[in-house]
């Protein structure tokens, strides 16, 4: 347990090392940047509006760490998102109810369009055996040109200079008290129950189980193609509450390029917090620490918020390769104590 | 007649760069590597190739970056997944995004620009016409005139090809997708090989990146490498690797890549722009069926 | 005779704890067959693919031709002269025999170019110095075991090698097919190669080798001349204590039929027939063994008897219900099943015990879940881990260990633990033994005969003649997918059994 702590912080410490060696060379100061980033996110105003900016982060990092976890390689949450936002945001158009049911109802819908788009990658797979790993890849672009072409015509907002669908009803905006977005908590539940999910039920067990070797599974009298499908939608519609919050919580209305800021964030998560629920949280709030800080970061330093991206994916490589070079790395150490032992 | 001609340049032109990278690809598919890092490799490659010919003035020069900032890539890609034994699956997909991740960073920084650069100084890979080719009507239109870098992907099937099946490296190569510890036991080092099917795929992806940003247009846009890499791997799984049947295969994407086009007269392009992928569905649909009559456990 | 190798204090650790070689020194003379005896887990195969450079040492050196060497990889051993034919056959399957002999050493035309027609002319005069009677444009996935085995030394010779290390090399051959096998070493001998042999069969090793080295659990017990050894004294120094080989069976009359297949047909996606009419029954309190070689519907007999692909013809029936085409959970109630690939089929290694040793049972067992069936019961989980180790006497630190970090022989008492405990009449064993050390063998050995007294049904599937001959009450004979022989065990023996494995008929004195 304590290892693992260790490996991950040695492997994050290590990125940022290699970043400040890239600012470095460039004439930028290190510290002053590094400062200038976390103070941005953490410092106690801005903490709540980082927490804010990771719900998206946190929804689609559980969603790819569900699925892998269990073994579908769903890597369609950014054209889930788009779809789940696009479902929120015909709602919150047409429809108009008090906030108590309008939210919930339009969250149920955001989750109702992601799991709409991983049910079609899921049923490729279960009739035709499809693989979901290209399909989801091949969706999350035609979800791309869908939702552009369906804010640049059906739901077009009128004399609007850009590609935008009009404000959905003010009863649909997730309540917001200063920094603090209501999202925020709608990810706690959703993180808790995915949790409860995964770790105590029958299903999870089976899921996991079925991830690790399916054969075995098929072999035990688990239901592995029932399981695959659950698995699609639950993760989809995961995806797509990502998607239905960002438009309930931020501009309530659907932008061009809305989903573009998260496209691969979650499959990153997932991959850097190797698919544990805990771990995802975490991780996909340090990458929101990181992305939000990065615009403080670049006002006060210049150093572009660009090299933000450089340095996620520098995380996701070292703190991944590291996890298997320090496991046989800690194996050695004990073989050589064990030799050492017999030989003395 | 100039519909057709227009459709036949549009269909070699958008199958040039799947082409390529598909057959870097092929390379490492025989290798036996789960290599999903063409697109990374692809838009490194677009990013240097602009970034060569433009401070050097020199379409080569371009070429020569674009492959060099591929190889770089496939270094880094050799370096996590065969050096260090990380997963390739995610290897790759930390690639790609460290690839997007690095250009956008260095577009900002270099050029000052978000989204996009172009410049009169960057020169294109120019247009080759072939003499008396080039004078028959048609068949002149299609056969001369093309960019330089489609009668390399020409080449480059041809190449690699011959390289697969008919020599020592190809023997060796295949041996160590077969069973790379046969090819471990015969005294030769399957991650050898490894690594130099992913150099020769970067080489191979880097002309393809240059393409892009050189070739049919002059400019370098965020992310324009848009999924071909994507689509390229299709390509590489739908016909196990083949060479030959990778070109085919790319000139059909082109194809329909160019129908797009041409339906742009009659949809909004939104749609049209879909093709492709819905192209690379359609025919995963049917290898799919044709396989899984072959039931498997 | 002088030595040309020499390996002295040897030692090998494997992490976390076992320790597969323990200061081990042993020479091996110029021109002799040196066999290296001991039972599954004894250390034969790490000392030598210590020697070959495919696994460092811990510590210690050796010495060959009188010079300190220290291989990093096959490659430069081969290059000096030493070569090994692997248990498992590692050979290019889509590559001809050709292709396959050349590999890593092939003629080549301007540098790149693989010359083709030289490499075959080549490999056919190889092929005709040591008088083989293999095809070289054979494709390796459809020729023999024996003789991709043959293309295994070929390969070998190819490279010049002096000292050639055969890794079990009879385990994947029929009884017909050794002494051809022991010919040629025997021949390659009398040329001045140096042959090292390892096996656990000490007939054969009695038969073929001039000297034998005995391990156990990791140390050297001793070397001996092959002229002075008994079986029994070498089997006494192998396990340290006297083993027997008879049957184990205690006579039983047999009940009810419990477990049939009728008319099983089985044609695989490319049209090839697998299984063909099997018709193969098993009463209470009856062990039926199933023998043949390796690839001859055996596997697929298994699959579709568990439901993993579906028979293109033919009915199964368990405890009186068909349950051809039932879902895999409904079988289960009837059916155990324990296969012959414990990481494959038989567990997921990455998940921990009390996750490996619940399934099934979290779904035929209503303890095991609350809230109908939605909730897992943890303690009720850990309570069952606990009540496996006891009764089938597994060496585990707790129920929170991961799989893969028992030793083969607990794995294989958790996977026995969690199907026998299902309480299903009828019980699939899929080679139950393979890859086990002798104390585990005969552990498992003992279980099998106390359900057998138990009147539960026993189907086994073994390559293992030995273990064949010592628990079955018949022996069924598959050959190219059909049963050609069905023999109540005290009335044959392997000479006949193995004769049917080769041939699919009986032989004609």
């Amino acid at each position: 347990m304590k290892r693992k702590v260790l490996v991950n912080v040695v492997g994050v410490l290590l990125a940022l090392l290699l970043g400040a060696l890239v600012m470095l060379v460039q004439g930028y100061n290190p510290l002053e940047t590094y400062y200038r980033l976390f103070e941005y996110s953490l410092a106690p105003g801005k903490i709540a509006y980082t927490l804010s900016k990771s719900v998206p982060l946190v929804l689609t990092g559980m969603s790819a760490s569900v699925a892998f976890a269990s073994g579908p390689i769903n890597l369609g949450q950014p054209g889930q998102l788009l779809m789940g936002a696009l479902f929120a945001t015909i709602g919150g158009l047409y429809i108009n109810l008090p906030p108590l049911l309008m939210v919930p109802l339009l969250l149920i819908l955001a989750m109702l369009g992601g799991a709409l788009w991983s049910g079609v990658a899921a049923l490729l797979k279960y009739w035709f055996n499809m693989s979901e790993f290209i399909t989801t890849l091949m969706l999350n672009m035609i979800a791309d040109f869908f939702t552009y072409w369906a804010i640049n015509y059906p739901f077009f907002e009128k004399n609007a200079n850009h590609p935008q669908t009009p404000l959905i009803a003010q009863s649909g905006w997730m309540p917001e008290w200063s920094n603090f977005n209501s999202s925020v908590i709608v990810m706690v539940l959703a993180f808790g129950v995915i949790w409860f999910i995964v770790n105590r039920s029958t299903a999870g067990y089976e899921w996991r189980l079925s991830g690790q070797n399916s054969l075995f599974s098929r072999l035990g009298g688990v239901n592995t193609s029932k399981n695959y499908i659950v698995v699609m939608l639950l993760t989809g519609a995961l995806a797509g509450l990502a998607g239905g919050l960002v438009i309930m919580a931020g501009p309530h209305r659907f932008i061009k390029g809305i989903g573009g800021n998260y496209a691969w964030d979650g499959v990153m998560i997932a991959m850097v917090a190797n698919t544990g629920i805990i771990l995802t949280l975490v991780f996909g709030f340090f990458f929101s620490v990181l992305q939000t800080g990065s615009l403080g970061m670049e006002l006060i330093t210049a150093v572009p918020r660009e090299l933000i991206q450089v340095l996620q994916a520098v995380i996701v490589l070292i703190v991944v390769a590291g996890r298997g070079y320090f496991e046989t790395f800690f194996a050695k150490v004990e073989a050589r104590r064990k030799m050492r032992e017999r030989t003395a | 007649m100039n519909i057709i001609t227009g459709l036949i340049n549009g269909m070699i032109t958008s199958a040039t760069p799947i082409l390529l990278a598909a057959l870097g690809g092929s390379l490492t598919y025989y290798a036996g590597i789960f290599n999903i890092a063409m697109e990374g490799m692809m838009l490194s490659g677009a990013f240097f190739g602009m970034l060569g010919s433009y401070y050097f003035h020199s379409w080569p020069m371009g070429i020569l970056f674009a492959i060099l900032g591929a190889i770089l890539m496939a270094l880094i890609f050799i370096l996590f997944a065969v050096v260090l034994k990380m997963d390739e699956f995610i290897t790759g997909i930390g690639l790609n995004l460290f690839s997007v991740g690095v250009t956008t960073y260095m577009l900002r920084q270099i050029f000052k620009v978000k989204g996009a650069f172009a410049s009169p100084e960057i020169v294109p890979i120019p247009k080759i016409d072939i003499p008396w080719i080039k004078d028959i009507p048609v068949v002149g239109e299609i056969i001369s005139g093309q960019n330089l870098i489609v009668y390399i992907a020409l080449l480059a099937t041809i190449v690699v090809s011959y390289l697969v099946f008919k020599t020592r490296f190809g023997l060796r190569l295949r041996a160590a997708g077969y069973n790379r510890t046969s090819l471990d036991t015969s005294g030769v080092s399957a991650n050898r090989i490894r690594v130099w099917s992913l150099i020769l795929c970067g080489v191979l992806c880097g002309l393809a990146g240059s393409f892009l940003s050189l070739g049919y247009v002059t400019l370098f846009s965020e992310g324009m490498s848009a999924g071909r890499g994507w689509i390229s791997l299709a390509a590489v799984i739908l016909v196990s690797g083949n060479p030959t049947g990778i070109a085919l295969i790319s000139l059909l994407f082109g194809f329909t890549d160019g129908l797009g086009l041409f339906m742009q007269r009659s949809l909004p392009s939104q749609f049209t722009s879909m093709v492709p992928y819905v192209a690379t569905l359609v025919a995963l649909f049917v290898y799919s069926v044709r396989l899984k009559k072959k039931q498997k456990i | 005779m002088t030595d040309i190798i020499e390996m002295s204090r040897i030692f090998k650790i494997f992490p976390p704890s076992l320790v597969a070689l323990d200061d081990v020194s042993v020479a091996f003379s110029k021109g002799e067959i040196h066999a290296i005896v001991g039972e599954n887990g004894a250390g034969k195969s790490t000392l030598m693919k210590i020697l070959y450079g495919m696994q460092p040492a811990d510590s210690g050196e050796i010495l060959y031709n009188g010079k300190k060497v220290k291989f990093s990889d096959p490659g430069e051993a081969i290059q000096a002269g030493i070569g090994m034919v692997h248990q498992e056959i590692m050979l290019v399957p889509q590559y001809t025999v050709w292709e396959n002999v050349v590999l890593g050493y092939e003629p080549v035309k301007f540098g790149i170019h693989l010359d083709a027609k030289k490499a075959r002319e080549l490999v056919k005069q190889k092929i005709e110095e040591f008088s083989f009677n293999l095809n070289p444009d054979a494709k390796v996935e459809d020729i023999s075991v024996a003789a991709r085995q043959k293309v295994e030394i070929l390969k070998l010779l190819f490279r010049n090698v002096s000292v050639l290390i055969m890794d079990e090399p009879t385990s994947v051959l029929t009884p017909q097919e050794i002494p051809q096998l022991f010919g040629e070493l025997k021949r390659l001998r009398d040329n001045g190669h140096t042959i090292l042999f390892i096996s656990h069969h000490l007939e054969e090793v009695l038969e073929l080798s001039d000297r034998i080295t005995v391990l156990r659990k990791g140390k050297k017990v001793g070397t001996i001349e092959a002229v002075e050894a008994t079986k029994a004294g070498l089997a006494q120094m192998m396990v340290g204590r006297e083993v027997i080989f008879e049957s184990i069976r205690k006579d039983q009359s047999a009940g009810e039929v419990l477990f049939e297949t009728i008319g099983l047909n089985y044609t695989d996606p490319d049209k090839r027939p697998r299984l063909k009419d099997v018709n193969i029954q098993v009463r209470a309190g009856e062990i039926v063994g199933v023998a043949g070689v390796e690839g001859n519907g055996q596997l697929e007999m298994v699959n579709v008897i568990m439901g993993l692909i579906e028979p293109s013809s033919g009915s199964i029936k368990a405890v009186g219900e068909d349950i051809t085409r039932k879902p895999i959970l409904e079988k289960r109630k009837r059916v155990a099943f324990v296969p012959q690939d414990r990481g494959n089929m038989g567990a997921s290694v990455a998940a921990n015990i009390t996750e490996n040793v619940i399934m099934t049972h979290h779904r035929l067992d209503k303890r095991f879940t609350s809230w109908a069936g939605r909730i897992l019961d943890f303690k009720q989980a850990s309570s069952f881990t606990d009540e496996v180790r006891k009764k089938f006497d597994v060496q585990m630190s707790s129920g929170e260990a991961v799989f893969k970090s028992l030793s083969g022989g607990n794995q294989q008492k958790v996977i026995l633990g969690r199907e026998l405990l299902l309480e299903a009449p009828f019980i699939l064993l899929d080679q139950p033994t393979r890859g086990l050390d002798v104390g585990s063998i005969e552990y498992v050995h003992q279980q099998i005969i106390d359900m057998r007294a138990q009147m539960r049904g026993i189907l086994m599937i073994s390559a293992d003649l030995e273990e064949l001959f010592r628990l079955s009450d018949r022996i069924v004979v598959m050959h190219k997918g059909k049963v050609v022989a069905n023999l109540a065990t005290d009335n044959t023996n392997v000479t006949e059994v193995g004769y049917l494995m080769l041939e699919g008929a009986a032989y004609e004195a």
